[in-house]
């Protein structure tokens, strides 16, 4: 192998998909071949079994749209309130000045701490699990978006005053387009971290949503469907990110490498 | 009367961390006619950049003044263009709408952008290309989309700051050329900051020499070749002669600043 020679892209899929072929293989020899205890860790073949049955009898499906849902939902408040700040931050280093200190700190504080505060608060309704992913978003992305914004080549923002641009154009004509890839790519991490959070959400008091279904397999001990609800969460993970990334590469043909 | 009056402008940058104050340029004076085509020659560092974006205002005079049109210079506008060294076509925008940028910024309707951003692009050379991003095109192809964006805007003065510095040397006598040309029919009042004393000369009405650091103006040669001027000049007498002269000239600084 040389370094940084690309790879073909038909062999880039097969060694993608080996690699999950070679790991549900090791799983298989753990649990079929008895290394592993079955009530500890379930085989592939249980697995997908449970998991059928969870869709079929349990109604499962309700459960991963609440979560969906939910992930989605404080999401997008979490980017209603980041995107116009950290724009301004990034833009104009007073507000910087003002907000960044506090959104530093604010940002170590995890989420999933708050869990007990906000039942406090929100009760366990949906506004509470809104909130925690919210309190974990909201933060990270104000800070990415400002550092995005404001790291612009300073001779393009030359070359837009010498071309008459006002002080507003330069915000968005030249630091917004410049940014909007990298802000794209912000936007698309934090989605996979929020889903981190939701599942803690949901694992304290909570009565729908995957991680609601895994607090109740663990209580009766079945590995099977823990295991499957987990995987349904990376299933959703993977395809929410390549569609992230599908728009992406449409919206911003000029920033492909 | 002088288009551009330069009135004792100089530049001291602030010191930092603890350093020296740093003189960039020497109070310096220079008057730009209308329709005249400067070129500003000096070796590296010695400020012929920072008197060129002071008189963009890119940055601000420690003393003296900038007079354009007889109005004091404060800030950069759209009514002096600005071509960098470095390429800084928008790398979002096609060339069409990097040309058209400050027309836009102008409030012009789009379907007159467009014709404009059209017309410019073919007499650089570029038609075809108006729906290419900057990325898909060769330096030189950028440079010249950021001569025509700068141009598209009609500035009253065209700044250039080594704007085929970063070019291989044929590229570079094409630009040349093709700048000459655009200026020989707009008749635009041009000022070009170079270190390349061939360059100077090809184009130039008069070449400004500045010294070393802290710059200062050392001579000011009038250049009197006909037009309009075909590359075979570069190999006439009176060509070499003002060459031996400048490069006597420039030799004489980047000694000085050596030593």
């Amino acid at each position: 192998m040389k370094p940084l020679q690309p790879v073909s892209v038909p062999s880039r899929v097969a060694l993608g998909l080996g690699f999950f072929v070679l790991f549900v293989a090791l799983w298989s020899v753990a649990t079929f071949g008895g290394y592993v205890q079955r009530l500890f860790l379930a085989d592939p073949l249980t697995m997908v079994g449970e998991g059928y049955k969870l869709l079929v009898e349990y109604g499962f499906a309700f459960d991963i749209g609440m979560t969906i849902w939910r992930v989605l939902g404080g999401f997008i408040l979490a980017v209603i309130v980041a995107l116009p700040l950290g724009i301004l931050m990034g833009a104009y280093k007073p507000i910087e000045a003002f907000f960044e200190p506090f959104v530093s700190f604010a940002r170590y504080l995890p989420a999933s701490a708050f869990i007990p505060l906000l039942i406090l608060w929100a009760g366990i309704g949906e506004t509470q699990k809104l909130l925690v992913i919210f309190i974990g978003s909201v933060f990270q992305i104000i800070l990415m978006i400002a550092v995005a914004v404001g790291s612009i080549r300073r001779d393009l923002v030359d070359a837009a005053y010498t071309l008459g641009a006002s002080d507003q154009s330069v915000v968005m004509r030249v630091l917004l387009p410049n940014a909007a890839p990298e802000i794209a790519e912000i936007l698309r991490m934090v989605l996979g971290w929020a889903w981190t959070y939701v599942i803690v959400a949901e694992l304290i008091g909570s009565s729908s949503g995957i991680g609601h279904m895994i607090t109740d397999s663990q209580a009766l001990l079945n590995t099977g469907q823990i295991i499957f609800g987990i995987i349904v969460i990376g299933l959703i993970g993977l395809v929410s990110d390549f569609l992230f990334k599908a728009v992406n590469q449409r919206l911003f043909p000029w920033a492909a490498k | 009367m002088s288009k551009l009056i330069v009135d004792n402008v100089g530049k001291t940058f602030p010191a930092r961390l603890g350093g020296q104050a740093t003189r960039a340029l020497m109070p310096t004076s220079l008057s730009v006619s209308d329709n005249d085509f400067i070129t500003i020659l000096g070796p590296s560092g010695c400020g012929k950049s920072t008197l060129l974006r002071m008189i963009g205002g890119l940055e601000t005079p420690t003393e003296g003044r900038i007079l354009l049109d007889g109005e004091t210079v404060t800030g950069p506008g759209a009514d002096r263009g600005f071509v960098f060294q470095s390429y800084t076509l928008f790398p979002w925008l096609t060339v069409a709408q990097n040309i058209a940028f400050g027309l836009r910024e102008k409030g012009v309707p789009e379907a007159e952008r467009l014709r404009i951003a059209a017309d410019w692009a073919g007499r650089i050379g570029l038609k075809g290309f108006e729906n290419h991003f900057p990325k898909q095109l060769s330096g030189g192809m950028q440079q010249r989309t950021a001569i025509a964006r700068a141009l598209a805007n009609d500035p009253k003065i065209l700044l250039l700051d080594e704007p085929f510095g970063a070019l291989d040397n044929q590229t570079r006598a094409l630009m040349q050329e093709m700048l000459l040309g655009i200026w020989e029919r707009e008749q635009k009042t041009v000022l070009f900051v170079t270190h390349d004393v061939e360059e100077a000369i090809f184009m130039a009405s008069r070449v400004v020499v500045i010294s070393a650091r802290p710059g200062r103006v050392k001579a000011d040669i009038p250049v009197d070749l006909p037009h309009p001027r075909p590359y075979t000049i570069k190999t006439s007498p009176e060509f070499v002669a003002l060459k031996e002269r400048l490069v006597e000239e420039i030799r004489a600084e980047v000694m000085a600043s050596a030593a």
